[in-house]
């Protein structure tokens, strides 16, 4: 790289050309890190600033006080929606990775051919470029009193009356989540499936290892990297939720999404804050946790 | 050998997972078929018409149900994605550059950047919502919702074009650089091309992440609503097949978006295949 540069705003200039060009990155990065800590960073800051704010009924005032803080913790409603969150999360959390894992197997193990493989991600991945509104919408349909789960159980005898448990319910906005997050679970495993050297498997076999031992000591270990990236993205997008809580369970399943909603909506900013403060925790916490699990860098 | 039966198990199991993700949709197309404007979003099909299309296209007489309130917000959710798409790809794009050389920093700046597309639209709204009101600005779409909305999809294209630039041989820059090719001669006729494809990527994910952008722009978008925002608010009363239909055009709309992609990047790699033969020859 000893070729000389004419200008340094030049956006393909390559690096490490003296002196001048080292301070080209720096221009370059400005912008975008600028961007991300005005509209990122200080929000967030703001965020837990403002949770030590006084609340008016109508208006915050910047005096410090533990006061939202307390309501929080002393009060049923958020408490509750408290283990609502964690007990939704763990049970999509676990239901993305049982329904996901088979198929990334499928997809990432067992299919040889790189084009059907492709085609299956692909078919994977194409409810996720339509409207995430009508994808939790979608669902209505399909598990109402009168929806279409019903009627397939009905007509084939499984069950002689509706189920009404199917909808507005917190076993909807379970299924509901599965579906529309399985995909970021499917993709990382099959990822990491795919780059498992075919030897390794085929070496073990030779040596008259069963399935299920191979699976145990060789499949598994080495998806693992790819099992913690779909958890991390599955984690952090169902802790954040609210819409799907709200459109599935008419209102009934409150996570703490829906509370920070709702106390927006009536202009409690100091409690919203308090609630997002306590969410981002929870979300640092659980991935800080399964970073611990496995090292990413090292394993990626 | 056990392999010979665990494989078309497999198989069978992700033809029903590919149920479970397509068969609310398939559910959803029927009913969007439902007569009107008496028929319900539900079972069975009283008789099949298209009237659901037609009352989103305003062409029915009025009856008791409200129109969805979408022409305005389309527009709004339209412009909003255009912008999204051009400031995201143009801050992926030279950031990207600047990590092409090491810098001092280089590990915070990319865990800032990465954490854009992690943090849960919610919280990220409240806070801008809580600065915007702190500092007596006006929340709306075009201003903070703006914001919002580069923060989420510059990461992504950030990451498309950071794959794109470490397969990138700087050897081609240096030798069109030596052979005295201006540096703008260079960009046009050699790095552009070789981008391209990756810039096409960031476009189309900034565009379609934006577009259907929800609890970002929820808090941040002030009074007048974006498409996903008025579609949110036909929740809360009772719905009627004629959200079903709006779900069906926009799943067509993005598939025309998929499909214009697709083009443009099998023409892209028609003409780096033809100039490779060009250069054999």
């Amino acid at each position: 790289m000893n070729v000389p540069l004419a200008t340094s705003e030049l956006t393909s200039a390559p690096s490490g050309t003296g002196a001048r060009a080292s301070r080209v990155p720096y221009v370059l990065i400005a912008p975008g890190a600028l961007w991300m800590f005005l509209f990122l960073v200080v929000p967030m800051a703001m965020m837990v600033y403002v949770s030590f704010w006084t609340q008016t009924t109508f208006k915050i005032e910047p005096v410090l006080t533990l006061k939202s803080w307390q309501t929080f913790f002393s009060s049923d409603t958020y408490l509750s929606a408290l283990w609502t969150t964690l007990r939704i999360w763990l049970m999509v959390l676990l239901a993305t990775l049982v329904v996901g894992y088979p198929t990334a197997l499928f997809v990432g193990l067992f299919i040889k051919n790189k084009t059907l493989s492709t085609v299956l991600l692909v078919l994977c991945v194409i409810p996720f470029w339509t409207s995430f509104l009508i994808r939790v919408l979608a669902w209505r349909p399909m598990l109402g009193k009168e929806g279409a789960i019903n009627i397939i159980l009905q007509a084939l005898h499984i069950t002689s009356a509706p189920i009404d448990a199917l909808l507005f319910t917190e076993l909807s906005v379970v299924i509901g989540m599965t579906q529309i997050y399985c995909v970021f679970m499917v993709g990382p495993i099959a990822f990491m499936l795919g780059r498992i050297d075919p030897n390794v498997i085929e070496a073990a076999r030779d040596l008259g290892a069963s399935f299920g031992r191979i699976f145990r000591t060789i499949i598994l270990p080495l998806s693992m990297p790819g099992v913690i990236v779909g958890a991390i993205f599955v984690s952090v997008m169902v802790l954040g939720e609210f819409a799907t809580a709200a459109a599935l369970s008419g209102r009934k399943v409150n996570m703490l999404g829906n509370i920070i909603v709702t106390q927006v909506g009536s202009l409690k900013w100091a409690f919203a804050a308090v609630v997002g403060v306590v969410l981002t925790v929870i979300m640092g916490v659980v991935v800080a946790a399964f970073l611990r699990i496995v090292d990413l860098k090292r394993e990626l | 050998m056990q392999t010979t039966f665990i494989k078309p198990a497999l198989g069978f199991y992700t033809a029903l997972f590919l149920l479970f993700l397509y068969g609310p949709f398939v559910v959803l197309g029927i009913l969007s078929f439902q007569t009107g404007p008496n028929g319900g979003p539900q079972f069975p099909i009283i008789e099949w018409s298209t009237y659901w299309y037609q009352d989103i296209f305003g062409l029915t007489p009025p009856s008791r149900i409200a129109p969805l309130p979408i022409s305005e917000s389309l527009t709004r959710s339209l412009v909003l994605a255009v912008m999204t798409m051009v400031v995201s790809t143009v801050l992926g794009v030279i950031s990207a550059q600047a990590f092409r050389s090491r810098f001092k920093g280089s590990g915070v700046v990319f865990y800032l950047i990465v954490l854009g597309m992690m943090v849960p639209g919610v919280l990220v709204g409240l806070g801008l919502a809580l600065v915007a009101n702190s500092i007596g600005l006006d929340r709306a779409w075009w201003s903070t919702a703006f914001v919002l909305h580069v923060v989420y999809t510059f990461p992504f294209a950030f990451l498309v074009m950071l794959a794109i630039f470490n397969r990138f041989d700087a050897s081609v820059e240096e030798a069109a650089w030596s052979l005295g090719v201006s540096p703008i001669k260079t960009f046009r006729k050699i790095t552009f091309p070789l981008i391209f494809p990756g810039i096409l990527s960031a476009m189309l994910f900034a565009f379609t992440l934006s577009y259907d952008e929800f609890s970002r722009t929820l808090f941040s978008s002030g009074r007048d609503l974006t498409l996903p925002l008025a579609i949110y608010g036909t929740f809360s009363i009772e719905i009627h097949p004629n959200i079903f239909a709006f779900g069906v055009l926009t799943t067509l709309f993005s598939f025309a978006l998929l499909a214009v992609y697709a083009i443009l990047m099998t023409l892209s790699i028609r003409r780096a295949k033809r100039f490779a033969i060009q250069e054999e020859a």
